[in-house]
Parts: structure tokens; C-alpha cells; sequence
């Protein structure tokens, strides 16, 4: 009886062996905010060979709500013009955010073409982030390309607050964005809130 | 020769000099608030202005020519146009190396350069990398924003320049400075080469190089933007400023640090 057991074990071991040559670095597997990293990337990779269109869509919409701390990177994005905003707009606001990133990550990695994750450091800041450096290494031996994420725990666990590629933030991008949207829209997120949900229902 | 040389130095147009000193100004003494993370940018109007124009080229010539030389030239091809382009801007970079304080990467750089135009057939092939000599890429943008006692992501007034597109007031005057100090202009010119010979083909291959390498990010950013120019100028200054700080935290790692701490993202 205990046979199939063991067999679905020593499977699952296989597989997370064949995950962890994938994208790895034992050195840093003990720590907490590496593990996120490693484990986010586990999943993208997984999504990007497994599915296509909507369904890939849809999955990078759970790894963000799962991984990221999207509220609080909302918030970040919005900056000064978030404490003018009602409860009912920082709902459909976070909503909307949400739908476009889910999209954009979607439709931004084609076919999935060998790339993996290493991370390299953690280094825990004084105010509870944890920056951690890690690259995307190239499989045809081009320029690895640099990725640097910040973790900080705000409640919810661990989670992502930032993605800085080659030094940009996404965060910081977005907000960059938003408040010139806003300063020639009107100066409150009202317009901004209705452009990303027509956005995001095209 | 060496008239020639200083004739080309002279040459250059004195508005040109004139803004490369605003520039050294702006670098030295601007006081951008660091708080608010928002890019300096009092010439707005005029630069959404040339923003809006290098686009329309972009649309109808750049990007048509972009996608057609990345769609038809061959792979081997493309990295060897890529790899001649990056070995006539080496010298630049050791010049810009030796600015730096960093003899031992400008020897590298240089080693480099003989290696490729040599044995690499003119830059073609990049055998120096092969050969244990690493590359290295440096502007007098990045080197005056490693000597300017300000945080890198101010560069001074932000700049969209015609063609060449983002940019700002430190690297605008890094541009130039690169320009003026380039062995191949100087050569060029004082032998008198015709530009259909050397300048326009090298500015041409240039800007395809460049714009073939940008393609993927720049349609990413522009459709997952509200306000393209806005993403743009933001995502500019950050990496320029990356690059930086990379630089600085050779000499000075504790200090960024702690600066960061301070900044980060919250306000």
C-alpha cells in the first residue's frame, strides 16, 4: 500500500530536483527572501512552458496576488496623490493596476526559451527591506540581465514590494507615469482610474 | 597632423562649449529633491516637443529600418556590425577609463582594441572577450556623474535630444566631450575624409544598432504606459543612474548605502 506513496515522494523529489538545477543557488536556499525569489521565478518558469493566452494571463494575475504586495506597491505608485483618493477608487484603482500588469507580464515573455534565475545576494537594509540581487542568465550566452527585487514583510508574509530590471523600478516607473498622467488630467486620479480600467477591458 | 588635430578641437562651435560649461554648472551645484524621486525637468515643453517629433521620424524611418535590418540581417551579422560599432568607441572608453582613475580597465580596454582590430578583423569579431580581456563600456556622462558630488539620478535638466532621444544635461555634455576626444573624429577630420566615407555610414549603423537593441523595451514601455514620455524620463534617469552608482560603490560602498536606506521609496 505504501508504494504509491513513496513513488509520488521520490516523483516530487525529481521534480523539485529538476526545478532547483533550473533556477538556483544552494548557498542562498536558507534564506527566507531568496526562497521568494527562487520560488516566484519556479513559478513564472513553469507558467511561461505550460501556458499560453488567457490561462498564462491568468496565472501571472495569482503570482502577483500570491508573491507581490500589490496594495502596498499601488500606493507606492499612486505617491502623494493615494491619500486624495476615496476607499471605493483605491479599489477599482488596485484592481485595474493589477488586470494591466497581469497583462503586461503576460504578453511580455514570448515562448519560454531556456532562460533561468540565479540569486547572487541578500542584503537586509535598516528599514526591513531585503534587497535581493539576482540575474537572468541568457541560455545562447548573452549578457545576463540584471534583476534586483526588494522584500519586506507589511503583515501579509514576505513579499515582493519592487522589481528594479538593470537598475529600473517598476514601481517608481509607474509612479513617474501616473503623476504626469494625473497633472495633465485633471490633478486627481479620477481620470487616471478610468483610463486603466478602459485599459484593462480592452 | 597634430594642426589638425587642434584645428578639429577648435572647430568646435562655441554655443557647443557653451553648453558642455552650462552643463558642468548644472552638474555641480543643482539641488534636485531627492524625496519626491521625480526627474528635473524644467524644459518639459520644449522636450515634449522634439519627444513628439523624434517619434513621428521614429514611426515612418527609424523603426520601419529597425525591423527590417533585425528581420533580414542575418544573426552573425548583426553582432558583427554591433561588435565594429562597440570597437571604434573603445578608445573612448579608455579615454574616459583613464579619467576615471582606472588605468588598469583603460590597458584592458586598449588591449582589447588592438586585439579586435586586428586579429578580430577590424571589430568584427569580438576575440578580446574570448581571449580573457572583458568588456567594459564607459561615457563621460558616467564619469562626470561619478565626480559630481550629487545623487546620480540628477544629471542636471533633463534633455530630449533630436535623434539621439533621452538624455540630460550631464550626459548631453558627455556626449559632446566623447565627440570631441574621439581618436576616430579627430583622425577623420584631420585627413579630411569625406563624411560620406566614414561619419554618416557610422552614424547610421549607429543608430540602427541602437535602435534594434532598444525595440522590445521601448514598445513594452510605451504600451504599458499612461504617459510614454513620462515612463521614459523615468526609466532613463534610473538606469543612467544605476550605472552610476555602480561606479561609486567601488570607491564608496557604506556611505551609498546608508543614502539609500534613507530614500527608499518611502516618503
Amino acid at each position: 500500500m505504501s508504494h504509491p506513496l513513496t513513488y509520488r515522494r521520490a516523483f516530487l523529489r525529481v521534480a523539485a530536483g529538476t526545478a532547483a538545477t533550473l533556477i538556483a543557488l544552494p548557498a542562498w536556499a536558507a534564506d527566507p527572501a531568496a526562497q521568494l525569489i527562487l520560488d516566484t521565478s519556479a513559478e513564472v518558469v513553469e507558467l511561461m512552458k505550460t501556458k499560453t493566452g488567457i490561462d498564462r494571463q491568468n496565472g501571472f494575475q495569482r503570482i502577483l496576488e500570491t508573491k507581490f504586495d500589490l496594495p502596498y506597491m499601488g500606493q507606492m505608485a499612486l505617491g502623494k496623490y493615494w491619500d486624495g483618493t476615496t476607499p471605493e477608487q483605491r479599489v477599482r484603482f488596485l484592481k485595474a493596476t493589477a488586470t494591466a500588469e497581469a497583462r503586461a507580464y503576460a504578453e511580455r515573455f514570448g515562448q519560454y526559451g531556456g532562460q533561468s534565475v540565479t540569486v547572487n545576494k541578500v542584503s537586509p537594509r535598516a528599514n526591513g527591506v531585503f534587497e535581493v540581487d539576482s540575474q537572468i542568465n541568457q541560455p545562447n550566452g548573452g549578457e545576463p540581465v540584471k534583476l534586483r527585487w526588494e522584500v519586506q514583510n507589511r503583515g501579509s508574509g514576505l513579499r515582493i514590494t519592487d522589481v528594479k530590471v538593470e537598475g529600473v523600478s517598476m514601481v517608481m516607473t509607474r509612479r513617474s507615469d501616473f503623476s504626469a498622467y494625473i497633472q495633465r488630467n485633471g490633478g486627481n486620479a479620477q481620470a487616471l482610474i478610468q483610463e486603466l480600467e478602459a485599459r484593462a477591458g480592452r | 597632423m597634430v594642426e589638425g588635430i587642434l584645428r578639429s578641437v577648435a572647430g568646435f562651435r562655441r554655443s557647443v562649449v557653451l553648453v558642455a560649461a552650462m552643463a558642468a554648472l548644472a552638474g555641480g551645484c543643482a539641488t534636485n529633491d531627492t524625496k519626491d524621486q521625480e526627474v528635473w525637468d524644467p524644459l518639459e515643453t520644449p522636450n515634449r516637443f522634439v519627444f513628439a517629433i523624434n517619434r513621428t521620424v521614429d514611426v515612418i524611418a527609424i523603426r520601419p529600418l529597425t525591423v527590417f535590418y533585425r528581420d533580414w540581417m542575418p544573426e552573425p551579422g548583426q553582432k558583427g556590425v554591433h561588435n565594429a560599432l562597440e570597437n571604434l568607441q573603445t578608445p573612448v572608453t579608455a579615454i574616459n577609463e583613464v579619467v576615471q582613475g582606472a588605468p588598469k580597465r583603460a590597458a584592458n580596454s586598449m588591449a582589447r582594441f588592438l586585439v579586435n582590430s586586428t586579429i578580430g578583423v577590424a571589430g568584427l569579431f569580438d576575440v578580446a572577450s574570448s581571449l580573457g580581456l572583458p568588456k567594459t563600456r564607459e561615457d563621460a556622462g558616467k564619469t562626470i556623474g561619478m565626480y559630481a558630488g550629487v545623487p546620480p539620478e540628477n544629471g542636471g535638466p533633463y534633455l530630449v535630444l533630436p535623434l539621439a532621444g533621452p538624455s540630460n544635461f550631464r550626459d548631453g555634455a558627455g556626449l559632446l566631450a566623447d565627440y570631441a576626444v574621439d581618436p576616430f573624429r579627430i583622425l577623420t577630420y584631420a585627413l579630411n575624409v569625406d563624411w560620406i566615407a566614414y561619419s554618416g555610414p557610422r552614424l547610421a549603423a549607429t543608430v540602427v544598432d541602437a535602435r534594434s537593441r532598444t525595440l522590445f523595451a521601448l514598445d513594452d514601455l510605451e504600451k504599458n504606459s499612461v504617459d510614454y514620455y513620462a515612463a521614459l524620463r523615468s526609466a532613463y534617469t534610473q538606469q543612467r543612474a544605476d550605472l552610476i552608482r555602480e561606479k561609486r560603490e567601488r570607491t564608496d560602498s557604506r556611505s551609498e548605502l546608508n543614502r539609500r536606506d534613507n530614500l527608499a521609496l518611502v516618503h
